[in-house]
């Protein structure tokens, strides 16, 4: 017995609106995010580097919080501790818990780490939106300043921001490590927007009479999203291997206000005799910064469409 | 009054290495409600010419130098990109070649639908939603009000031409201009787009401009020819009397081209290619642009010395060239005689 064609094309069509699809040949719920996060999952590096971004932020978040010590309180009598179960990471030279202030020291360097990346993007996409969108002349001498902005060397501009402002806290701190630090994210998001721009859709929303604030808004910025995600993840480790090393210099967090930056520079003073005191801020920080990396190439390949397998 | 009106439009691209006169003195009318085919060969200026009326065309490199676009009377050449702005869509509206990337990825096409609408007209949301629906109904989608929420990239390419129509249509513009809408389709798709093009122009009583290098397409469904041919019109006629008695070296040409599988007078054998290539409109032939790949010009005749002017050989039968079929020597009669 063959079966009649139609019924099995009337079968086909005949899914109700809303009813689950049949097991058979479901009907593959997906867009952009969401095949990017199957791509993702599939990366073994990038997920365990995320997992462990993660467990890091939610230690530094909750820690303190649990955590049983002072981490400002004095007491000599404990100073220098090796790691034991009641101080895991054991105890700085002044004798507070160090398992408390690194996870206080890392809210710190990630508040500055995020604040400025957020800053350095906003700063970065207003400026590139409009060079790229704009185009001409305008656009022109928006580039040629940036490459001016170029030649300045990163981690001196911010010292002298420092210098200038006067006054060390997290606020400056963002300030003076994004103020040089956005040029890369502006000449990536005018790079994106000149490439969207040329695109089909563009034409045929203008062609529809869209204006410019909606071609920019919704036909531009949305699809530079992804690229500014992997910027966000590769601009972090910059920001906070400088913020370490500014406090590190000295020039950053002030005492008793931990940082990673901060404590290494304070363990520094006794590395031979307890080594512990610089090591584990400095775990921490390369930790952070070799997550991050790893979440950026992770993303990188999932937000790629060429990367589409399967 | 003709509803859209082309005087004299020249578009010329001015780059690096010289002016590229894209469009070159082109004229034509369009009546409401009528379709007009443009047909010509990659770079004959089509699409410039469509995109010219639209105000489109990238400035710079691309200026109108001359000519006027009148659309129920009002020169749109002479507007400023916002008034332009309230006329796209609106009155006039266009569709793409490619319905691969015309449709944004990060959007669904209920968005692309309503927002189009939106922009043209003050209504809510919910109604603009509900018209979406109606005109994913009326561009014969399936299943209309679930696929509202679909991304572009679950459609295939027929469908998203068909989303593509269902946003030209959505505000009732009164002109239509079809770039090379199904060029870039399945060919088994091809048919269905333009059939659902030419009912909808006739439900929405539009006007159309179908830009094609296909005669096949422009046949079915155009009132008028043009034949373009570096940035020049070389013909213009009504359907009938070009398919019938084409005059132009470049028509006939193209027609030879064509492959015919039925009908009187049949061709057998090999299809006629037309020698040589497309002028470099950076530096145009002098006179008669069709002239170095012509089969009657020769040395004694002004073809590359004159220029040709666009004459009416008979009644609403517009021609560029010194050798209209009709006058040549020897001139065959129409064909019907013989069949």
């Amino acid at each position: 017995m063959v079966a009649n064609p139609t019924d099995i094309r009337e079968e086909g069509i005949a899914v109700e609106p809303g009813a689950a699809p049949a097991s058979g040949a479901p009907l593959r719920q997906s867009n952009l995010w969401r095949d990017a996060w199957r791509r993702y999952i599939r990366n073994r590096g990038a997920v365990v580097a995320g997992s462990i971004f993660v467990l890091v932020l939610l230690y530094c978040l909750i820690a303190p919080i649990l955590s049983p010590h002072d981490p400002n309180a004095v007491d000599f009598a404990m100073a220098s501790q090796n790691p034991t179960w009641e101080h895991p990471f054991g105890t700085d030279k002044f004798g507070r818990d160090l398992f408390t202030r690194t996870a206080l020291g890392g809210r710190v360097s990630m508040a500055i780490g995020f604040g400025a990346t957020l800053a350095i993007l906003a700063i970065g996409v207003v400026y590139g939106a409009i060079s790229g969108f704009v185009g001409g002349r305008l656009d022109n001498g928006l580039m040629r300043f940036l490459d001016a902005l170029y030649g300045l060397p990163y981690l001196p501009f911010a010292i002298i921001t420092l210098a200038i402002i006067g006054k060390t806290n997290l606020w400056t701190m963002m300030v003076a490590l994004s103020i040089a630090s956005w040029f890369t994210a502006a000449r990536i998001v005018r790079g994106q927007v000149i490439t969207l721009k040329e695109n089909d859709y563009v034409r045929a929303a203008k062609a529809v009479g869209a204006r410019w604030y909606r071609i920019l808004g919704r036909h531009l910025l949305p699809n530079t999203l992804g690229v500014l995600i992997i910027a966000i993840f590769l601009e972090l480790p910059a920001v906070i291997l400088g913020e370490a090393f500014l406090s590190f210099i000295g020039l950053g967090i002030s005492p008793p206000d931990a940082s990673w930056g901060a404590m290494a520079q304070e363990g520094r003073t006794v590395y031979r005799t307890h080594p512990t005191a610089i090591i584990v801020p400095s775990i921490a920080i390369a930790t952070l910064v070799l997550c991050a990396n790893f979440v950026a190439d992770g993303l990188r390949d999932a937000l790629d469409p060429r990367t589409k397998e399967s | 009054m003709a509803l859209l009106e082309v005087r004299n439009l020249a578009t010329h691209f001015f780059t690096r290495e010289g002016t590229v006169r894209a469009v070159d003195g082109v004229s034509f009318a369009l009546e409401p409600g009528k379709t007009l085919g443009i047909v010509g060969e990659s770079g004959s200026g089509k699409s410039v010419t469509a995109l010219s009326i639209m105000g489109l065309i990238p400035k710079p490199p691309a200026e109108i130098v001359s000519g006027d676009v009148l659309f129920e009377g009002r020169d749109l050449t002479k507007l400023s990109e916002k008034q332009l702005e309230d006329v796209r869509g609106r009155e006039i509206a266009m569709i793409f070649q490619d319905p691969m990337t015309s449709l944004n990825p990060t959007l669904t096409i209920g968005t692309q639908i309503t927002e189009t609408i939106r922009r043209h007209y003050d209504v809510p949301k919910q109604q603009a939603r509900k018209k979406a629906v109606e005109l994913l109904e009326e561009v014969q989608i399936p299943r209309a009000a679930d696929r509202l929420d679909d991304y572009p990239h679950r459609f295939s390419g027929g469908m998203r031409q068909r989303v593509m129509i269902a946003i030209a249509l959505s505000c009732d513009p009164k002109l239509l201009i079809a770039d090379e809408p199904t060029t870039a389709l399945d060919v088994t798709v091809q048919a269905a787009v333009l059939d659902l093009l030419d009912d909808l122009r006739q439900a929405h009583e539009m006007a159309m401009i179908l830009i094609t290098h296909d005669m096949g397409v422009v046949a079915e469904s155009a009132d008028d020819i043009v034949v373009m041919y570096g940035g020049q019109i070389v013909e213009h006629a009504s359907v009938n009397d070009l398919f019938d008695r084409p005059e132009h070296p470049y028509t006939e040409a193209l027609l030879g081209a064509l492959p015919q599988i039925e009908g009187e007078g049949i061709r057998t054998g090999r299809l006629t290619a037309i020698p040589g290539r497309p002028p470099d409109l950076k530096n145009p032939p002098p006179a008669c642009r069709f002239a170095p790949r012509c089969p009657y010009a020769n040395a004694n005749d002004s073809c590359a010395t004159v220029i040709p002017e666009l004459r009416e050989i008979r009644k609403d039968h517009w021609v560029r060239t010194a050798h209209p079929a009709c006058e040549r020597a020897g001139a065959r009669e129409p064909e019907k005689v013989q069949a």
